[in-house]
């Protein structure tokens, strides 16, 4: 694990603001467009941010399937809701939070629909796929087996770079809640990993 | 492991995922025709093509009143019962009589107005003509669908409208140079 402690961490905003700066004129066109029902540019914003929608769909739920179903809906909200995007902070952020809303919508449907899922996750045996290899995808499965709560805390704060005060904004909990929900993930994480070889 | 080294390794994971499938596919549909579903393909066509046609009849309506100011009062004799209409769904010699006198007097009035006027008049007539043709073929494959005879039936109750406002507009100015 400790070779991989050598590449540059990601952090989220440092990424977007090193993107070209290009991308981000013509993102905010494809926006312009989009909000005029044009859809050929909203596809175009759905091929730009796809990655990272179903990214944390997929880290949130854990779930092939229903990270496939999160990032459609998101999308389709998106796009529904897009009269409504005024600017005020990064289309990207605006487009995580719908999804963070959509994987929590689902979840707090049904209960029954969420033990649907997780005997499906159970009976399938398999671990998602998020292109992760070597130590790091035992890291990623053991994030999948963490608890809901701290799932999502751990997977907005620590994978996607996002402070406190926006995972908590995101989900709709105290900025202490998450600090104290990403303690707990940290130390379950420390715990499964130890059990797999990891030394402390 | 300890907390630093999770941090560290979590910033490592990847962020951007490409789903296995195709998710835009899904999505394309559900933006692009959200409302289809809702309705058979022949209900919702015969939907538009009424609202085009109620469209347009405003539309000339709207010309022919700013053409000509002259109030034009339909005449008795073209107030018509439907004789006929059915699964058959013609309609009887009273109308066709009624239609052709009409539609003669239309084409002479259309070569007075305005070349816009005409145009939009044009426009109306031919939605009305499309929307009867759809309803027929329509009624081709299912011929005992109500909904869609008492639409064909409003269509050509359009139509004839449509031709009397044009052709009693003919008349009262023909009447008004008489004089």
């Amino acid at each position: 694990m400790t070779a991989l402690l050598t590449a540059e961490p990601n952090d989220y905003s440092q990424t977007m603001a090193t993107l070209n700066t290009d991308a981000f004129t013509e993102e905010s066109v494809w926006i312009r467009r989009a909000q005029k029902s044009d859809s050929r540019a909203f596809e175009s914003l759905y091929k730009l941010h796809i990655g990272r929608v179903y990214g944390i769909c997929l880290r949130m739920t854990a779930n092939v399937s229903e990270a496939e179903d999160c990032a459609q809906e998101a999308f389709i909200q998106a796009w529904n809701k897009l009269d409504k995007f005024r600017g005020g902070s990064a289309f990207s952020t605006w487009l995580h939070r719908i999804a963070v809303n959509t994987v929590l919508g689902r979840i707090r449907k049904s209960q029954r629909e969420q033990d649907r899922i997780l005997a499906v996750a159970q009976l399938a045996d398999s671990p998602i796929d998020a292109g992760d290899s070597g130590e790091l995808r035992d890291l990623s499965d053991a994030v999948g087996k963490l608890p809901q709560g701290a799932r999502n805390v751990f997977v907005l704060h620590a994978i996607y770079g996002y402070s406190h005060d926006e995972t908590g904004a995101m989900l709709g909990i105290a900025a202490g809640t998450s600090k104290a929900q990403l303690h707990r993930a940290k130390r379950m994480l420390a715990q499964q990993l130890k059990q797999q070889g990891y030394r402390a | 492991m300890n907390d630093d080294k999770i941090t560290q390794a979590a910033q490592q994971l990847a962020t951007d995922v490409t789903p296995e499938r195709d998710l835009w596919s899904g999505i394309a549909a559900a933006i692009e025709a959200p409302e289809r579903r809702r309705w058979t393909p022949m209900l919702a066509q015969a939907a538009v093509v009424l609202l085009l046609v109620g469209a347009s009849s405003a539309i000339t309506y709207m010309a022919l009143k700013d053409s000509n100011s002259t109030q034009v009062i339909a005449s008795p004799e073209m107030v018509f019962e439907q004789v006929s209409f059915g699964n058959r769904h013609k309609l009887g010699p009273a109308f066709q009589a009624v239609r052709d006198e009409l539609a003669g007097d239309f084409e002479l009035e259309l070569l007075r107005l305005s070349p816009q006027t005409r145009q939009d008049i044009e426009t109306d007539m031919g939605s009305i003509h499309a929307a009867i043709n759809e309803m027929n073929n329509a009624l081709e494959g299912d011929p005992e669908n109500i909904l869609l005879q008492k639409q064909l039936l409003r269509m050509y109750r359009e139509e004839l409208a449509l031709l009397q406002r044009v052709s009693g507009l003919s008349r009262s100015v023909m009447m008004r140079n008489d004089i």
